[in-house]
């Protein structure tokens, strides 16, 4: 042992658990621990938020402008003399209007430094976020936050919907069939290419002033894109696969139904999450075209008002609803597919139901087999 | 290893009365499968290349052929032919008598890669071709697990394939296949992506389903070993292009255990199979040093 040089350690007597290897913060291509995956992911959110309160709460940070509290002796003449009380005003006319005044020896005005008008604290963003849905609308005509939040939801859901309905069914054709795919993707990567935005005018005046043209934007923006994205999405299905189910007698519309079909549906599900991402972005063009409705009107009027207070409040409501939305279809995702995640709770509850239901789709008694 | 040192085989062609006797038999049976003078050639970049060039044997109800040959002689073309997957430049594929025009259920097939449909349960794997053909589910439900039992998995039944073994899914897709009580079982290298002792314990298994069930095998192997241990006759193909070379009856009495393996009929045939397959000089070669 004593033949070891400094530093070397005898492998007989060296025990692994005495020191653990910790896993570096900083290591090429590994992944970190659970607890720094907790933490990273909870500093993914903490630093914008305490950058904002450094921003928001500390005077000497930022803070570009003065908020006048007292104007002085309002007499005095000068070009800065339209000072008044409650005003927003640069820091570098507050300072010449005060020279002004000494220049004067008048009394001089007083006042806080303070933030532009549209960069709200946190605290106002959060009272906000609650009395946004309490306060009436100011004007005639003008609606309630949470009837605006309802509209953009409806226009989303029905935008996305029909899309669905025409745009899956399209795409997975085009991904079966050579015949499909040539006959439609070369135009809808043709159209794909048309901003959504630019069929405003042409949707207005086919559809009128009211939600029809919204949706149809949300339609026109996600649809080509679905066709196309579900399309690749099909052609990963594995062709051995269609080959063993072809040598089963499968012919071509089963193939479809039973093997093209379920062989993606997990992928499916994945495109459906992003393209509702999709969806999300095209709402606030689509809701700005013709009448302004839904949350894009509703920021669009609170910031005539300057309640932008409130504009952050419905912006952070359209993030919450979208991740909100994300989280929910990738928490249902782990029930729908048990032989990817390995969870058969909802296969379970299906079978149970099934068997509870006293007509039909049970094996007959005296086939039933024996386990 | 001294000149002396090498076993006395007898000839592969020498059979005993036993052997003889199963030969005998084999040749009165009906064919089910006709190859008739098969050829595929590939066109690619203007570039003209024949995987297969006059293919010709004939494969008899309830017989276990093999069908081996160096990497590149066409085997996988070969079978894909068979199965329909894959069409001929010429010549013809007869399955009792009617010339094979795409893939059907009368030809079921075992790949190399894993083929179970991973959405679906062991079971309802099992049950795929017959809800192809229409059989009513009780019944299809039933048979699916009695097939599964010929396979020894009536427990995975209700298992998902990505929760099985290499070996679990080869039998499963057997089971698969024979649910839909084939003409012909075609096997594509099926133990060739499972490890050593998987592969023997899954010829063994395969061996006891063929005895158990009327079907007829056909069954592509690189593996020389796996070819005379599990056939009754070896189509041996040689490459560039892809031809037949010989068709050998194999020697080896049955019933077959892995005893035989140091048999000497069962190495003859394998020697033989290897002078075939790697070319005598370099089987010359590899004795003299």
């Amino acid at each position: 042992m004593s033949e070891l040089a400094e530093g070397e350690v005898d492998a007989s007597t060296f025990d692994p658990m005495e020191e653990p290897v910790r896993p570096r913060l900083l290591a090429v291509r590994q992944p970190l621990s659970s607890r720094a995956t907790f933490s990273v992911g909870v500093l993914a959110f903490a630093i914008p938020f305490l950058l904002w309160c450094a921003l928001s709460y500390l005077p000497f940070l930022w803070h570009p402008l003065v908020l006048v509290q007292d104007a002085g002796d309002t007499s005095v003449p000068g070009t800065y003399a339209y000072l008044a009380e409650g005003q927003l005003v640069e820091r570098e006319v507050f300072v010449a209007r005060n020279l002004e005044l000494s220049r004067a020896h008048k009394k001089l005005a007083t006042g806080e430094r303070s933030n532009p008008i549209y960069f709200q604290p946190p605290h106002a963003v959060g009272r906000a976020l609650y009395t946004a849905f309490t306060t009436p609308p100011e004007g005639i005509g003008d609606v309630w936050f949470h009837e605006s939040l309802l509209q953009s939801c409806k226009v989303i859901f029905w935008g996305f919907f029909w899309s669905a309905v025409f745009g899956i069914p399209l795409g997975i054709a085009c991904g079966t069939f050579s015949f499909f795919s040539r006959l439609f993707e070369p135009f809808v990567d043709f159209i794909r290419y048309m901003p959504a935005p630019v069929f405003g005018a042409l949707a207005v005046s086919i559809f009128g002033l009211a939600e029809e043209p919204k949706i149809a934007i949300i339609f026109i923006g996600t649809f080509f894109q679905m066709v196309l994205v579900v399309a690749n999405t099909t052609r990963t299905v594995d062709l051995s696969l269609l080959h063993a189910a072809q040598t089963l007698g499968a012919k071509n519309r089963q193939l479809v139904w039973h093997v093209v079909i379920p062989g993606i549906l997990p992928a499916l599900y994945r495109d459906v999450r992003i393209l509702i991402g999709w969806a999300w972005t095209y709402l606030v063009v689509a809701e700005l075209i013709g009448e302004k409705t839904g949350l894009s009107a509703f920021i669009y009027q609170q910031q005539r008002y300057r309640h932008f207070d409130n504009v952050y409040a419905a912006i952070v409501i359209i993030g919450l609803v979208g991740l909100g939305i994300d989280q929910l279809l990738a928490f249902l995702g782990r029930y729908f597919f048990p032989w990817e995640s390995g969870n058969l709770r909802l296969f379970r509850l299906a079978r149970s139901v099934r068997q509870a239901i006293p007509w039909g789709l049970r094996p007959e008694p005296g086939v039933a087999p024996t386990r | 290893m001294a000149e002396d040192d090498r076993l006395e085989l007898p000839s592969y062609l020498e059979h005993t009365p036993d052997v003889k006797k199963r030969i005998e038999t084999l040749r009165g049976r009906p064919v089910v499968m006709s190859v008739e003078s098969l050829g595929r050639e590939f066109d690619a970049n203007g570039v003209r290349t024949t995987a297969l060039s006059r293919v010709s044997f004939e494969v008899r109800q309830r017989e276990f052929i093999s069908v081996i040959g160096p990497s590149g002689c066409g085997k996988s073309t070969l079978i894909r032919i068979l199965a329909g997957l894959d069409y001929p430049t010429s010549g013809t594929v007869r399955l009792d008598g009617r010339a094979v025009q795409g893939p059907g259920a009368d030809r079921g097939m075992v790949f190399q890669a894993y083929t179970l449909f991973p959405w679906l349960t062991v079971k309802k794997n099992v049950m795929f071709g017959l809800k192809m053909k229409g059989v009513a589910r009780a019944t299809a439900e039933q048979m699916a697990l009695e097939w599964l039992g010929v396979v020894g998995l009536s427990e995975a039944a209700d298992k998902y394939p990505g929760q099985l073994s290499g070996g679990m899914k080869q039998r499963v897709a057997i089971a698969r296949a024979l649910a839909n009580e084939p003409r012909i079982l075609l096997m594509d290298e099926p133990f060739g992506a499972l490890d050593a002792q998987t592969r023997c314990s899954m010829q063994a298994h395969l061996l006891r389903i063929w005895e158990a069930v009327d079907v007829t095998v056909l069954f592509i192997t690189h593996d020389l070993e796996e070819a005379v241990y599990l056939s009754d006759r070896i189509v041996v193909l040689g490459a560039n292009p892809g031809r037949i070379v010989e068709i050998i009856d194999v020697p080896v009495s049955r019933p077959r255990s892995p005893a035989q393996f140091l048999s000497g009929h069962f190495l003859a045939t394998k020697q033989r199979l290897e002078e075939l397959i790697h070319g005598p000089q370099m089987f010359q070669r590899i004795r003299a040093a």
